[in-house]
């Protein structure tokens, strides 16, 4: 079995030898293997009992991304010898986590990522998470994200209780009818290197995942929305707050976040019946956070519309006033203060 | 030997030192939360121990400032109303004709100074702008700290057009504290480094023959010369009271 710096090891050495000449040697080796390999009965049994299978379906192997780039002792380094070194694993699951770092030689950066990743976290801890080839395939790999609705699929295989509910929100419906720009999972929670989204941290982050999109001036014209929706939540109490709260020690209550307002795997379009931040909704969606809210409560919030004297002219007219008054005031004083320090020197 | 006269009462002296110390407070955990960008506001809300620990003084900070002002007002209009207390503060045409004189002799169309009664016309101004502008900084930020209570009575947008008022009144009073108040009590040639009336209370009589001339010419009349009033019994009685 190769581990950790071997498998390094041998699959820098084997690039290093093997990788130039690779075409014709390729095929040759590959067949070679695939000589037993390529037995669908192929399969020998482990210490606990279970019969691990051991087939490789050539078609299969040919059409994926590595079909014609690398051949079989690439991602097997040591299996180069026959008969083969025994095998420790005395588990299905212990066998196929033998592999796990076979992909690190080739792809050590995404290897690297998803050892801070969330499912990582849950393998160290003894926990059934997936690794590089639950997610991407071994034999069979494919480009992930061709089509796109390939990474809801591939999530959803494990979430699918949150695919389900992602299916229906405005971002699901769109990338099923083929939209490019919505976001599929990995968009907002990154592929590699996933963090836990029930951390505060997390959540804080949640914002800049929405921004990313929504400041984007290009995409949001194409679909007649604003680009406004960052800085003006910004420039309200629960902007502001929130971007203070890794300020220090966390505060108690994070105040709300684009996803408390809107939601998450549900988001709907803002005129949508269901949506939470319709006005006729607006006054339940605050008191999730504000309980008892008054029925007032919800012209507190602007709608993520800077104030002008059609859209909070209240608003509007205390900040015009400011942006008169203390310049005009401050000018003043500071004018004073000079010509006092002036008519101080000529006296001299 | 310097003689002085009593400027400022007790009760004065405390009423600046909590408004100073108060006013400190409210800048240093109300700027980081209008400015939540600056990496300086990101050090002192963490100086404050997190958002939770800036909030908490700031409002403890705001609940005094308004206490004391409540109690400085309610003192202030019935010492009036006993005829305890003169007007001292309030301003009168005077005030606009020392303002005229002063710039004139600024620009040189003058020759002398305005002569001051107690209060010259850029103190009251500073009095009146912290008392207005307390006021402004107290309502709004009552409305800030309890918006479902408001909102169960007025229209809810007064609690963003708060926050406006409250963010940008509070920006004015440090800009004037800053250029008008620093300059005119520490920086000004003549007053430079510090001008300590305000904690001890007592002004020197040569200060006050020159800064306000016609409070010293009606305390000592404008005959007496200044080393007569400096034999005359220390001047505590002759200090009136000032609203």
């Amino acid at each position: 079995m190769i581990t950790g710096r071997d498998g390094l090891i041998s699959g820098a050495l084997f690039i290093l030898l093997v990788g130039a000449p690779l075409a014709a040697d390729q095929k040759d080796e590959v067949e070679t293997c695939l000589s037993c390999h390529g037995d669908k009965d192929a399969s020998f049994k482990l210490p606990d009992g279970s019969t691990q299978s051991v087939y490789v379906d050539a078609a299969q192997f040919a059409g994926s991304v590595h079909g014609t780039k690398i051949s079989c002792t690439g991602c097997h380094p040591a299996q180069t010898e026959i008969p083969h070194p025994e095998v420790k694993a005395r588990t299905k699951a212990e066998f196929s986590g033998s592999f796990r770092d076979l992909c690190k030689a080739c792809h050590f950066e995404n290897y690297t990522k998803a050892l801070d990743g969330v499912h990582f976290a849950v393998i160290q801890k003894g926990g059934s998470a997936p690794f590089c080839t639950d997610c991407h395939g071994a034999h069979d790999i494919s480009k992930p994200d061709s089509p796109r609705t390939k990474v809801s699929d591939t999530c959803g295989a494990c979430h699918s209780d949150i695919a389900e509910v992602f299916g229906k929100s405005v971002h699901g419906l769109a990338l099923a009818a083929g939209n490019q720009d919505v976001p599929v999972c990995v968009d907002c929670h990154r592929a590699h290197d996933i963090a836990d989204p029930k951390t505060t941290s997390w959540r804080l982050k949640t914002v800049d995942a929405c921004a990313k999109c929504h400041t984007n001036k290009a995409v949001m014209k194409k679909y007649g929305l604003s680009t406004d929706v960052v800085q003006t939540y910004l420039n309200d109490f629960h902007g502001m707050s929130a971007s203070l709260a890794s300020s220090g020690a966390a505060p108690r209550a994070i105040t709300a976040l684009c996803i408390d307002c809107h939601g998450t795997h549900d988001i709907t379009k803002v005129k949508d019946g269901n949506s939470q931040v319709l006005q006729a909704n607006l006054q339940k969606t605050c008191a999730k956070c504000h309980p008892g809210a008054p029925k007032n409560f919800t012209g507190a919030w602007l709608s993520h519309y800077q104030p002008s004297p059609k859209r909070a002219p209240l608003v509007w007219a205390v900040a015009v006033f400011y942006k008169i008054f203390i310049p005009f005031l401050i000018g003043g004083l500071v004018l004073q203060i000079l010509l006092h320090l002036w008519r101080v020197m000529v006296n001299r | 030997m310097t003689e002085y006269a009593v400027r400022f009462s007790k009760k004065q002296r405390i009423e600046h030192f909590v408004v100073m110390t108060t006013f400190v407070l409210l800048a240093l955990t109300g700027f980081p939360q209008k400015f939540y960008g600056a990496g300086l506001s990101r050090f002192l809300v963490r100086l404050f121990g997190g958002l939770d620990g800036a909030r908490l003084v700031h409002r403890v900070s705001g609940f005094l400032f308004a206490a004391l002002t409540f109690f400085h007002l309610s003192a202030a209009t019935l010492s009036t109303l006993q005829n305890k207390m003169k007007m001292t503060l309030v301003p009168d045409q005077q005030d606009f004709k020392d303002a005229v004189q002063q710039l004139r002799y600024y620009l040189g169309l003058a020759d002398t100074e305005a002569k001051f009664d107690r209060f010259d016309y850029r103190q009251k101004f500073e009095y009146w702008g912290l008392v207005l502008g307390g006021l402004v900084m107290i309502s709004t930020g009552f409305i800030l700290y309890f918006p479902m209570l408001v909102a169960r009575f007025l229209p809810g947008e007064l609690i963003p057009m708060a926050k406006v008022a409250h963010s940008n009144e509070g920006l004015m009073a440090f800009l004037v504290v800053i250029t008008w108040h620093i300059y005119n009590a520490h920086l000004a040639p003549g007053i430079f480094p510090f001008d300590p009336a305000i904690f001890t209370g007592k002004i020197p009589l040569e200060r006050l023959k020159h800064e306000h001339r016609r409070e010293y010419d009606r305390l000592f009349g404008p005959d007496v010369k200044a080393a007569e009033a400096a034999e005359a019994p220390a001047p505590e009685k002759p200090a009136p009271a000032d609203a």
